[in-house]
């Protein structure tokens, strides 16, 4: 049993979107623009030719969270939504009625629908891919060209991600909504 | 539960608004209904992707296909199926990464579209109508032609076995070498042209002329770097970009982008400097400028290593290069030059990147000796954090039993091109010369691998003719191209997932020779190169060295004085004697014979094999490898030997300026109401070979024009309008991207998109090509291709 | 095989307590006998119409799923919730006016309970006919709601308790045909109660949610109890205005003018209501909701549901004193029009802002508001939810007698 956690090197990003194509092919994901379960964001980079702002336009690599205090969780009327043995946020599709409160309520757009299963769709670490053959890494982690992401147990004092969180300042996404995100940003 | 999300679905949903009408030609056409059942062979998966399963699973090594850089992966084949690619973690140079299109590599090699039998061409060029054949036929097709097209045989005799009546091109790739060996060394044809004269060979041609070697960066060591033009953010090489980006952002290494585009190297910056196109130079040697006048050099070094080094600097200086010179010229303020060329020659380890991209402006060999003789003024060469050299692992050479033709005839090309290149010549003065009838005899057939000049050489206008002038053209490759479209016959060959290639040796300050593995065996009825290498000189051989024992009076001599069958065998006569062990057994031969037996095991095992692997290799953390210990890295190799060319008599003695000179013809400028086009890359597509990827086409679905927003906004566009390029060449219509990341007076449009083989049902029609758009212009010294140097109108539609 | 006698006893227990509950026998032949007016004809061509809809949406669903729908990834939440909403929201509202009589002993309101009990259920089973089609899976809510329920999910509240809700209601409705008026009045509490829980959590399920600053909070489920009363006194009159054709007896019209002052006290706190919740959202400044909540002020529904649901309806109950019942009748078709566009603007407005503020494709544009245009066969199923309602309704009033029972 471990608390899987995520640390995100983000300043290394270059916005290649390997991670997006290694997860959709790891995990079976659907193409289609809207079924995504990992994604770069950028913002609109600001000002106007030639002085433009080098910092609006950094990169951000995200996907679910995977919140401690997970609001599609508790939103979730079937309990399809739940957290697993090794606090993932998973979804049983066998359980999911589609009716979408999780998506509405997820302050991080992190949910689709998988038009396979016509249930809720997310990233799952890998639980059932990577982590069921037991690897140690993440499709999107093992890929990155410069190696954003560093995936482990944070309940263990001398994961690499341990490690990286207690040396290293770092930042959650939404923070103030309470949703106690086990992604970390690291600055 | 599952069901199919079939492409064409994927198609409507998606990508539909961007790909315009037609219908297949018939059902002759490449693909019949009773085709495309057959992709459900039991080894073809019946989704786009795959989920891993938790099963048995094979893990076999093999090299990326998608592009030139060749990382290393393990592909997961699962009941026949590639479910997954991963990287190695075992290979130095791609550092346990795949990018986006090494992931979709698996789409690549179930493209549906994919060339899957032998085709011969029954309808007119360029129709798409094509029969079936067997492999037999189509050599067969190739050999004595049909009713439609000359073959081999008659057209040698013709011209009375004049050998260079065959041209032939080959896009960069492992499998490259066995193609030249066939057609070059083999058929006995000098007329080759590939990737080389339209990528980037003044870089290396500079940096070889001025310092030895086309450099390797140590970026784990360097603290300032200049990066010009080169893309590594959105155009990825290995391990540049994985180590650079590592470090850029306040994290070690200050970043300078000189670029005319806003790119995603330019977000990694600290600064970012809009240059006008083509004029880097100016920039460079007005930085050279300040470093003389300031005496900022190393010049202890340049004292000891210098060629012509006070001749250099009299010229600079005497030239009046000041950044105050160079500022109208390359739009960089003179303060900023001042600024950056100061800081980098205080910097620790500065480092000018060398490359790598194509040669956008005529001056680009000027342009690169430039950079590297202002990299040797810091001294920062043959040394961590700077330039290395590196100690390449050196494979044994091969030898290949060629027959000499006395008929042959030597290549041409050489019109406008001060030094040309014997190897692989210039594809624009290559075509260019034919069309204009300047070819001092006829060349009638092309054989083409691999490379798709129809939306690679500038002005596709006249490649279109080029092709249709042949009286035989062949084409070996994996997706239909729009080249492929003019082949009178077509032999499909195994994806790079389905071939085991060549052992190679890459990198220089960590080497490590690396071997491509099949994955899976060659779907369909494709082959592996080599196996149609092997099959096609064994069907050629004799009915060829007839027409040769006809006209050729040095092998009538041989034959009288030795016997036919002697000669035939001991001269190379027999072409398919380069092939008599498959690519595994002799890849196995190779590397057991030079690193010995254990090395093969672990190269095969593997993938990959340097001295020592065993011992050094180790993981450092979940996302690090030690490849070689620190104190065991080839940074310094050079000693006493390296040199720093500044002046180089040679070029002179040809009309080329034997030191980086400016002059005002390059100077940018862009008629009121016109653009100048500029293309380049993003890191989800490669060249117009990766636009069918279903993968990759979800991630971009086509391609845009960059547009400056005030200007669009003037002209009444908006994203996602319809507008018209237009050259002197050529036009294209793609959708608009207003976006202030570009200038004013340019436009700019990512290469590959346009297809206009309907035999792609994702790349067809889809956006513009760039290739039909540029100018075939060329710069002076190798007679490379000039990619920055058209102006357009843009019109919305 | 002793089982199965027993279950045929239940199956006679039930058929012999249905016999008892007062109705007419009626066959097709008397549904399809009505006066033949214009009006009556283009309202049951209507109902053909809708009905064939809804089969046709229904049919293009099952075909092609969710992507038949409107709905996306930013927006997942289409117009049949707002239907579905629209719908429930009146079966409410009939619940409380019909309660008005026979559960608080208003004697005015008596005359309507009945009517107004049998609308709720009515207007309740059409918003389950539509949300059937909106959840992916309603056969496996039923298994799971009951085996893993989720209790700290509005959703779950709300679904369970409307599904006692339609029970107690159909009870009640029931003791009001056998004139067994304590125990209605007992279930009729009852049912009150549990569809006033039912719908504030309807509104809960919108205030739960904690990144929808311009939904969450107190405000939903408050408002649409409010809401409710208001929709279902509209109902009231539109169904006493086709009951009595306009002509209304002494005693309907004393009891529509009480509606209709209650109404214009409702409107006037609704109004307020949402003046307070703009201004707030407005001045707040907290970006998600200030920003949305300007935004809303700049689109069309916005100002359908305030002059349509509200304003007019407002201002004709203003302009007589509440005396214009007539008046009132076609104020309060108007006002269903608003009252639609209320909960389309509900859900809709929820969505209004992404949640993903960056751009994640190369070539899109920055995110700005999410877009939602419903679907054909959206657009087909709501219409049809109607027709199956108004269809209800029709066999209600020839199965049964809706009017208040002169002596008692």
């Amino acid at each position: 049993m471990a608390r899987y956690g995520m640390a995100l090197d983000y300043k290394n990003c270059i916005n290649c979107k390997a991670c997006e194509v290694a997860c959709k092919e790891e995990n079976g994901v659907l193409l289609g623009a809207d079924k995504h379960r990992i994604w770069v964001g950028v913002n609109e980079i600001e000002g106007v030719w030639p002085n433009l702002s080098i910092t609006s336009s950094s990169f951000l690599p995200s996907q679910c969270q995977q919140c401690d205090n997970a609001p599609c969780e508790e939103v979730c009327p079937t309990h399809a939504t739940y957290y697993d043995e090794n606090g993932v946020v998973r979804v049983d599709s066998d359980k999911c009625i589609l009716c979408s409160y999780c998506m509405n309520a997820c302050p991080y757009d992190a949910r689709y629908v998988d038009d396979r299963t016509v249930t809720v769709d997310k990233c799952t670490f890998c639980s059932d891919t990577r982590l069921a053959r037991g690897l140690t890494t993440t499709a999107c982690q093992n890929t990155c060209p410069t190696k954003v992401r560093t995936f482990g147990d944070l309940d263990d004092p001398e994961s690499e991600i341990s490690i990286l969180l207690k040396t290293r300042d770092h930042f959650s996404l939404k923070a103030n909504l309470g949703t106690e995100p086990k992604l970390f940003y690291l600055t | 539960m599952e069901v199919e999300i079939s492409r064409r679905r994927f198609l409507q949903g998606s990508v539909a608004l961007t790909v315009v009408g037609g219908t297949m030609a018939g059902t002759t056409a490449l693909f019949s209904e009773e085709e495309k059942a057959s992709s459900a062979s039991p080894r073809v998966p019946k989704t786009v992707t795959t989920k891993t399963g938790t099963g048995k699973a094979e893990e076999i090594p093999f090299l990326c296909g998608m592009c030139v850089n060749k990382c290393a992966g393990f592909a997961r084949v699962e009941g026949g199926i590639i479910t997954k690619l991963d990287p190695n973690p075992y290979f130095p140079k791609s550092r346990n990464m795949l990018c986006p299109r090494g992931n979709a590599g698996i789409q690549t090699a179930y493209d549906p579209d994919r060339l899957k039998y032998p085709l011969v061409r029954i309808g007119k060029r360029g129709s798409g109508k094509y029969k079936r054949v067997s492999w037999e036929e189509a050599y067969d097709a190739i050999l004595n032609g049909t009713k439609l097209f000359k073959g081999l045989k008659q057209i040698l005799d013709e011209e009375k076995d004049n050998r260079a009546t065959i041209g032939y091109c080959n896009g960069e790739g492992l499998s490259k070498e066995g193609f030249e060996t066939l057609v070059g060394q083999k058929l006995g044809s000098p007329n080759y042209v590939d990737e080389v004269s339209i990528c980037l060979e003044t870089a290396g041609g500079g940096f070889f002329a001025t310092l030895g070697v086309y450099p390797e960066i140590d970026f784990e060591h360097s603290d300032y770097l200049i990066i010009s033009g080169a893309n590594r953010a959105e155009a990825i090489i290995t391990p540049d970009t994985m180590d650079m980006f590592k470090r850029t952002k306040g994290r070690g290494i200050k970043t300078v982008c000189i670029d005319p585009r806003f790119t995603n190297t330019a977000a990694k910056a600290d600064k970012w400097l809009p240059v006008n196109p083509g004029t880097d130079l100016a920039f460079v040697l007005a930085m050279t400028w300040v470093v003389f006048n300031e005496k900022l050099q190393n010049e202890a070094f340049m004292k000891k290593y210098g060629v012509g080094y006070e001749e250099y600097k009299k010229h600079i200086l005497s030239h009046k290069y000041t950044p105050e010179w160079a500022e109208p010229i390359c739009g960089i303020k003179a303060k900023d030059i001042y600024t950056i060329a100061r800081e980098f020659m205080n910097a620790e380890a500065p480092v000018y990147y060398p490359g790598r991209r194509s040669i956008f402006s005529p001056n680009d060999y000027q342009l690169r000796r430039a950079m590297a003789i202002f990299q040797a003024l810091s001294g920062n060469i043959d040394k961590k954090g700077g330039y290395i050299y590196g100690n390449p692992i050196i494979l044994p050479p091969e030898y290949v039993n060629a027959p000499i033709y006395a008929q042959a005839k030597p290549r041409f090309d050489t019109e406008g091109i001060a030094f040309p290149t014997l190897k692989s010549g210039s594809w624009i003065v290559f075509r260019n010369m034919i069309l204009e009838g300047k070819n001092p005899y006829p060349v009638r057939v092309m054989m083409m691998r691999k490379h798709n000049p129809m939306m690679s050489v500038p002005n596709t206008a006249k490649t279109r003719k080029f092709l249709e002038k042949m009286d035989l053209n062949v084409m070996i490759d994996i997706l239909p191209s729009d080249t492929a479209m003019f082949a009178d016959v077509i032999l499909p060959e195994a994806s790079y997932l389905e071939r085991t290639s060549p052992v190679k040796s890459y990198g220089f300050l960590e080497p490590a020779i690396v071997q491509r593995k099949a994955a899976i065996k060659p779907l369909y009825e494709t082959k592996e190169p080599e196996v149609i290498f092997k099959e096609l000189a064994e069907k050629l051989a004799k009915p060829l060295f007839e027409i040769s024992k006809k006209y050729d009076k040095d092998l009538q001599e041989q034959i009288k004085l030795r016997g036919e069958e002697k000669v035939f065998e001991e001269d190379g006569w027999n072409l398919a004697d380069a092939w008599e062990k498959p690519v595994h057994e002799k890849n196995k031969e190779i590397v057991e014979k030079a690193f010995g037996p254990k090395a093969w095991e672990i190269l095969d095992e593997k993938g990959v094999y340097y001295p020592h692997m065993e011992e050094y290799h180790k993981q450092l953390n979940p996302n690090e490898f030690q490849y070689y210990p620190k104190n065991r890295r080839f940074y310094s190799t050079m000693g006493d030997k390296k040199r720093v060319i500044c002046k180089y008599d040679h070029l002179a003695t040809r009309g080329i300026d034997p030191m980086p000179t400016w002059h005002d013809e390059w100077k940018f400028s862009v008629p009121e109401g016109k653009f100048r086009v500029i293309t380049g890359r993003h890191a989800q597509f490669t060249q117009s070979g990766t636009t069918n990827n279903a993968m990759l086409r979800d991630l971009i679905p086509t391609n845009y024009l960059w547009i400056n927003k005030g200007v669009a906004k003037k002209m009444g566009i908006e994203f996602g309008d319809m507008v018209e390029i237009k050259s002197e060449v050529g036009q294209g219509k793609l959708m608009a991207y207003p976006t202030e990341k570009i200038a004013p007076n340019q436009v700019f449009m990512l290469h590959g998109f346009g297809s206009e083989s309907r035999g792609l049902e994702l790349a067809y029609g889809n956006g513009a090509n760039d290739a039909a758009i540029l100018k075939d212009d060329i710069e002076p010294v190798f007679g490379a291709a000039v990619m920055h140097s058209t102006n357009v109108e843009i019109r919305k539609v | 095989m002793a089982e199965a006698v027993t279950n045929e006893g239940i199956v006679a227990k039930v058929k012999a307590f249905l016999a008892t509950i007062p109705h007419n026998k009626i066959t097709l032949r008397d549904l399809l006998n009505y006066p033949k007016t214009p009006v009556n004809n283009f309202i049951a061509l209507l109902t053909v119409l809708f009905l064939a809809f809804f089969v046709i949406g229904v049919g293009n669903y099952l075909i092609h799923g969710h992507e038949a729908y409107g709905v996306t990834r930013e927006h997942p939440w289409g117009l049949l919730i707002a239907v579905y909403i629209f719908f429930v929201v009146s079966s409410t509202g009939l619940c409380i006016v019909g309660s008005l009589g026979d559960v608080f002993g208003f004697k005015d309101f008596e005359v309507i309970s009945k009517r107004a009990i049998f609308g709720s259920i009515v207007t309740i089973l059409s918003g389950f006919a539509v949300i059937a089609f909106e959840i992916g899976h309603p056969i496996r809510m039923l298994i799971w709601n009951v085996l893993t329920p989720g209790l700290r999910s509005a959703i779950w509240w709300m679904g369970t308790l409307y599904g006692l809700y339609l029970t107690f209601m159909i009870i009640e409705f029931v003791f009001l045909l056998k004139h067994d008026m304590r125990r209605a009045k007992i279930f009729g509490l009852i049912g009150l109660l549990v569809g006033l829980a039912a719908h504030s959590n309807l509104g809960g399920v919108f205030g739960f949610l904690n990144t929808r600053l311009i939904s969450q909070g107190v405000f939903y489920p408050t408002y649409f109890i409010l809401t409710a009363f208001i929709t279902g006194i509209y109902l009231a009159f539109i169904m006493m205005g086709f009951r009595y054709r306009l002509n209304f007896p002494e005693n309907i019209r004393k009891m529509l003018v009480g509606l209709a002052k209650i109404q214009g006290l409702l409107l006037a706190i609704l109004m307020f209501f949402e003046t307070w919740k703009m201004m707030t959202a407005i001045y707040g400044g907290v970006p998600g909701r200030s920003d949305v909540a300007e935004h809303i002020l700049t689109t069309w529904p916005f100002w359908a549901e305030v002059l349509f649901g509200m304003l007019i309806p407002f201002l004709i109950i203003l302009k007589s004193k509440g005396q214009n019942v007539t008046g009132m009748f076609w104020g309060s078709l108007i006002g269903m029009v608003g009252i639609f566009f209320m909960r389309y603007d509900l859900v809709h407005d929820t969505q209004l802002k992404p949640l993903q503020m960056m751009e994640t494709r190369v070539y899109q544009l920055p995110p700005e508001w999410v877009h939602y245009t419903p679907s054909v066969t959206e657009i087909m199923i709501s219409l049809g939810g109607l027709g199956i309602c108004i269809l209800l309704y029709y066999i209600g009033t020839k199965l049964f007698n809706l009017d208040a029972d002169t002596e008692h």
